[in-house]
């Protein structure tokens, strides 16, 4: 706005500077754009929440501090990991006097876990995900005293892939990352 | 107690965090197979097309409407579709306010990599704004549409009130960027009041300020839109010097303040008469003065003032917390190790390799809190300026910045329902 424009009649001058804002605010989205849409293309993007499963110290923060009101994340087993033992650390709490399948004795404070008999000595197991809260203390249990094939994985059908997932801002270990779409799911084989 | 036999068995698991089959692999005489599971993986591919295409379909509805049929109400249809369907149906994520924290880290660090349907959510509606004005925040937007749709009245606040409040949106957006730039929270996404409505479940302190939001904007038109949303201060960037504008009516004003009274943000600003007898030229010096003197002035203070304080900001980080922490219990080790720690250690992490980290993030605190403090000195220099610049106005015209393109004002303006042919 120096001396020699004010000679224009205001209206000019306001027209002269709408276009030059309307020029700066075109340029600003073309290069914007234009440079990320480049990058965007690549690389393969990561978008999908997933828990490290090497990482995750079973905090127990999945449980509290998902924004669902029963969290996205679930136990999963990996069958072809698992002992089958019947003193299973994820199954049974750790000092249990009898290994029967009375509420007392067992680590799952939602009895999420289903055991069968399969062949002396061999037990199956299986989540009932539907049950499952991700509190993660038969995931300890397993991982401390068995062979680590309870695990807990963010589940993308329950998952709202949050911006931010709340549960990554509190995780103890930094286990939740973000992971690109062919490696969501991260499991355990 | 507790604590304790957990940081004993941490210790256990951190020692055999690769041992991983203690136990070998059964051998069955029963000829048992391994049960097959699979995991369900919803197709969210094809729900982002369907996102962008709405988005897209639904902003070109209100574009059509306000600027070409100048009539409000396929916007309320607009509205509808898009509380039912982004807000409610897809949970109002990733949405386009929340997008601007991933375009501002992905401008920071090219290690981060952008998905382009963000990319797309975050530039759309710029483009739009930028072309027809405001008419993401019109319907398309799910928390624009939910106020909108509840609104009743619009009590008016004073112009000065009205002037500092909107300068909340630009520091909010001015803090989401400085965190989402050195990877510290996404603010907008964290604090976002809406979400929980939308999902119907969620942290309670935010539903119950989103219920006090949307209670308010029963009165008063779109508080969250005027008084806090990030995007929304942006498009009023690119609206302001869009191509085609919405108009009020296509005939002279007649000066009626029906329309006024009518916009839900009060963009429509009333004829002003400028008491204040100056000459141009003195005038235009005065303007200049500003420009030159106090604009700098405050860019300057609000940089050294947010310079000072950037380490209090860097605790918001994650590793800047870790180290804090993992400093103190070197310096006074403790028994009981809190969560964080036995992870920290538990995955064998040295306090060498945390400062490093730690080191690195300070320095981006110090770089990005000192541009921060700058533009809240800018945007506050501004706001000031703007209260005490005086424009003469002989009728009502829209503000476009403000203006969120919802055609309200059409029926409201007398001059409107006067026959097509006498135009
Ligand atoms: S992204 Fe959201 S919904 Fe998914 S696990 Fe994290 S907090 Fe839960
Ligand atoms: S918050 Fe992190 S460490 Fe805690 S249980 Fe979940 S993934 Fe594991
Ligand atoms: S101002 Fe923000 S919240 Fe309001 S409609 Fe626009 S983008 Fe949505
Ligand atoms: S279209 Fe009219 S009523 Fe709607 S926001 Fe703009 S000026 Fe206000």
């Amino acid at each position: 706005m120096t001396n020699n424009e004010n000679k224009k009649s205001p209206i000019a001058r306001r027209k002269f500077l709408q276009t030059l804002g309307s020029a700066v605010a075109g340029g600003a989205i073309l290069s914007v754009s234009g440079g990320l849409m480049y990058r965007a293309k690549r690389q393969e993007a990561t978008l999908y929440w997933q828990i490290d499963p090497q990482k995750c110290t079973q905090c127990g923060r999945c449980e509290t501090h998902c924004v669902l009101p029963i969290s996205a994340v679930k136990c999963i087993h990996a069958n072809k990991v698992c002992g089958y033992c019947d003193l299973c650390g994820g199954y049974y709490r750790s000092n249990v006097k009898e290994l029967n399948t009375a509420a007392e004795n067992l680590m799952c404070p939602t009895g999420a876990i289903e055991r069968q008999f399969v062949e002396d000595p061999y037990f199956e197991y299986t989540i009932n995900e539907s049950l499952c809260n991700g509190c993660g203390k038969c995931v300890k249990g397993c991982t401390s005293f068995g062979n680590g094939s309870l695990y807990l994985q963010i589940k993308r059908d329950l998952c709202k892939d949050c911006n931010e997932c709340k549960i990554a801002t509190v995780c103890a270990s930094g286990a939740i990352t973000r992971v690109a779409f062919d490696m969501a799911y991260q499991l355990k084989e | 107690m507790k604590k304790l036999l957990i940081a004993i068995i941490s210790l256990l698991f951190a020692v055999t965090v690769n041992a991983q089959n203690r136990f070998p692999k059964p051998d069955f005489e029963s000829g048992y197979q391994y049960p097959d599971i699979t995991y369900q993986v919803p197709h969210e591919t094809a729900w982002i097309t369907v996102d962008i295409i709405l988005l897209v379909l639904l902003m070109s509805i209100v574009a059509w409407a306000t600027l070409k049929k100048r009539t409000h109400k396929p916007v309320v249809a607009v509205s509808i579709i898009s509380v039912a369907y982004f807000g409610f149906f897809r949970s109002g994520c990733v949405c386009s306010i929340g997008s601007v924290q991933n375009i501002a880290l992905a401008l920071a660090d090219d290690t981060y990599i952008l998905p382009l349907s963000v990319l797309l959510f975050f530039i759309l509606p710029v483009l739009f704004a930028f072309l027809f004005g405001r008419v993401f925040c019109a319907g398309v937007c799910p928390m624009g549409a939910l106020q909108e749709l509840v609104n009743l009245k619009n009590y008016k606040l004073s112009k000065t009130v009205t002037a500092m409040l909107r300068m909340t949106p630009w520091i909010y957006l001015i803090f989401a960027i400085l965190y989402a730039v050195t990877r510290s929270s996404f603010i907008i996404c964290r604090f976002d009041p809406f979400i929980g409505i939308f999902r119907m479940g969620g942290d309670l302190g935010l539903i119950l300020f989103g219920a006090l939001l949307l209670v308010a904007a029963v009165f008063t038109g779109r508080p969250f839109c005027r008084f806090l949303c990030p995007y929304g201060a942006l498009l009023s960037l690119f609206a302001q010097v869009s191509i085609w504008k919405v108009q009020i009516t296509k005939r002279p004003c007649i000066n009626c303040e029906l329309c006024h009274n009518a916009c839900p943000v009060d963009a429509i600003k009333p004829p002003y008469d400028n008491k204040i007898k100056e000459t141009r030229i003195k005038g235009v010096k005065r303007i200049v003065n500003y420009f030159i003197v106090f604009l700098p002035l405050m860019i300057f203070a609000g940089a050294v003032l947010m310079r000072s304080i950037s380490s209090n900001l860097s605790r918001a980080n994650k590793d800047v917390r870790l180290y804090d922490m993992v400093v103190q219990h070197e310096s006074a080790p403790q028994d009981i190790l809190s969560l964080e720690l036995e992870a920290f250690y538990g995955q064998g992490g040295t306090i060498e390799a945390l400062a490093e980290i730690y080191n690195g993030i300070q320095k981006d605190f110090r770089l990005y809190s000192t541009f921060a403090g700058a533009l809240i000195g800018l945007v506050t220099g501004f706001t000031l300026i703007g209260l005490s610049v005086k424009r003469t106005r002989k009728q009502y015209e829209i503000d476009h910045a403000n203006c969120v393109a919802c055609g309200r004002c059409f029926e409201y303006c007398p001059q409107n329902s006067l026959k097509q042919n006498e135009l």
